[in-house]
C-alpha cells in the first residue's frame, strides 16, 4: 500500500517537474523555427492539454502527499538517516511545511494559467471589429503572451525547488 | 544540518537525491509531455510543417532523453554507496543486502536490468530510426524511390511511437521499484 501511494506521488511530481521541462527545452526551441501562426495554433492545443495534465499531477501530488503524511509517525522516522522528527524545530518538519507552500502557490500558478491567462491568449480579434478595437485586442493577447511566459518560467523554477525539497526529505530535510 | 558531525556526507546525499529526482522526472514527465502534449499539437498544423516540428521536437528531446539516463545511472549508483548498499572504495564492491537474496537487491537489479532495456531502446532511435526518419531524398529520384523512401519513413515513425510508448511504461515500472525502496524493495 505505502509503495503503491509513494510510486503514485514519484509519478504526479515527475510529470508535474518534468513537463515544463520538457516545454520549455523542446516545444519553445521548436517553436522558434515556425511561422507565428502557427506557434498560435500549437501554443493553444499544447497549453489545452497541458494545463489538464499538469492539474491533475498537482492533484495527485497533493492527495497522496497528504496520505503519506497521515501514515508517516515519529517511530518511522526514528529509523531513518538523521533520525528526523515531524516537529518545526526538526528540518524535517519544516521542510515538509515549505513543501506544503510551495505546493500551494504551484496549483495557484496552474489556477492562474488555466482559467485567466490561457482564455486571454486564445481570444482573437474579429474582422467586423473597428480598427482601434483589435489593435486594442491584439495588445491584449500579446501582454497574455508576455504573462503566461513569466508565470511558466516561475512555475519551472518552483517544480524544481519542490523537487529539491522533496528529494532532501530523504536525508532528513533541508533547512 | 550544517551542525551535524557528517554535513558532508547528508550534503552529498541531498544533492545526489535532488540530481537523481531531476533526471527521473524529466525522463518519465517529458516522455508523457511528448507522447500526450506535444504530439497531439504538432497534429494540428499541416504535415510539411509538422513533420519539421517532429523533428527539431525529437532531436531536442533525445538530448533530455540520455542527460536524464546518465544522470539517473550515476546519481543512483553514488546514492547507493552513500546509503552503505555497495562501496566504490573498498572491495567487495557489493553489500550483502544487494545480493538477490535480499528483496532490496532484486529490486535494484530490476530497475538496473530496466534501465538497460531503456538505453537499447534509446540507442536504437538515435542511431537506426531517427536517421530514417530524417533522409532526405536526392534531386532526380524516381517516382518508385519517393515512395520507398516514405514507406521506410512511414515504417521507422511506427516504430518510433511503439519504442516510446514502451519507454513510458518500463519508466513507470522502474518508479514503482524505486518508490518501493524505502519499504525495502517489491521483489
Amino acid at each position: 500500500m505505502d509503495s503503491v501511494v509513494a510510486w503514485l506521488h514519484v509519478l504526479g511530481w515527475a510529470f508535474y517537474a518534468g513537463g515544463p521541462i520538457t516545454m520549455e527545452w523542446v516545444l519553445r526551441y521548436a517553436q522558434r523555427t515556425m511561422p507565428p501562426s502557427q506557434v498560435a495554433v500549437v501554443c493553444q492545443k499544447a497549453g489545452h492539454r497541458y494545463r489538464w495534465f499538469s492539474l491533475a499531477a498537482l492533484g495527485l501530488t497533493g492527495i497522496t502527499g497528504i496520505v503519506l503524511w497521515l501514515r508517516l509517525d515519529n517511530a518511522d522516522l526514528a529509523g531513518r538517516p538523521r533520525h528526523p522528527r515531524m516537529s518545526l524545530a526538526d528540518p524535517y518538519g519544516r521542510t515538509l511545511l515549505e513543501l506544503a507552500i510551495v505546493w500551494v502557490m504551484l496549483v495557484a500558478l496552474v489556477s492562474l494559467m488555466a482559467f485567466w491567462l490561457h482564455p486571454a491568449q486564445a481570444r482573437r480579434s474579429r474582422p467586423d471589429m473597428p480598427r482601434e478595437e483589435i489593435q486594442v485586442e491584439r495588445a491584449r493577447v500579446g501582454r497574455a503572451l508576455k504573462r503566461m511566459e513569466i508565470v511558466l518560467r516561475s512555475e519551472l523554477v518552483l517544480s524544481i525547488v519542490a523537487l529539491g525539497l522533496g528529494a532532501s526529505l530523504h536525508a532528513g530535510g533541508l533547512f | 544540518m550544517w551542525g551535524n558531525p557528517d554535513v558532508f556526507t547528508t550534503v552529498l546525499q541531498v544533492v545526489y537525491g535532488i540530481i537523481h529526482d531531476l533526471g527521473i522526472a524529466t525522463y518519465i514527465g517529458g516522455a508523457i509531455a511528448m507522447e500526450y502534449v506535444v504530439g497531439p499539437a504538432q497534429n494540428s498544423i499541416p504535415p510539411a510543417q509538422s513533420q519539421i516540428m517532429g523533428q527539431k521536437t525529437a532531436d531536442r528531446f533525445l538530448w533530455l532523453v540520455w542527460g536524464s539516463l546518465g544522470l539517473i545511472i550515476v546519481t543512483g549508483i553514488l546514492r547507493l554507496d552513500k546509503l552503505g548498499h555497495i562501496s566504490l572504495t573498498s572491495w567487495p564492491i557489493l553489500g550483502s543486502d544487494m545480493s538477490l537474496g535480499h528483496d532490496y537487491g532484486r529490486t535494484i537489479w530490476a530497475m538496473f536490468a530496466l534501465w538497460c532495456v531503456l538505453v537499447a531502446n534509446g540507442l536504437i532511435m538515435t542511431f537506426y530510426l531517427r536517421p530514417r526518419l530524417a533522409g532526405k531524398l536526392k534531386a532526380g529520384t524516381t517516382t518508385a524511390g519517393v515512395q520507398a523512401s516514405m514507406q521506410v519513413k512511414m515504417e521507422a515513425a511506427k516504430w518510433v511511437g511503439r519504442l516510446t510508448k514502451a519507454d513510458i511504461l518500463i519508466a513507470v515500472v522502474i518508479a514503482l521499484f524505486g518508490a518501493s525502496l524505502r519499504f525495502n524493495g517489491l521483489l
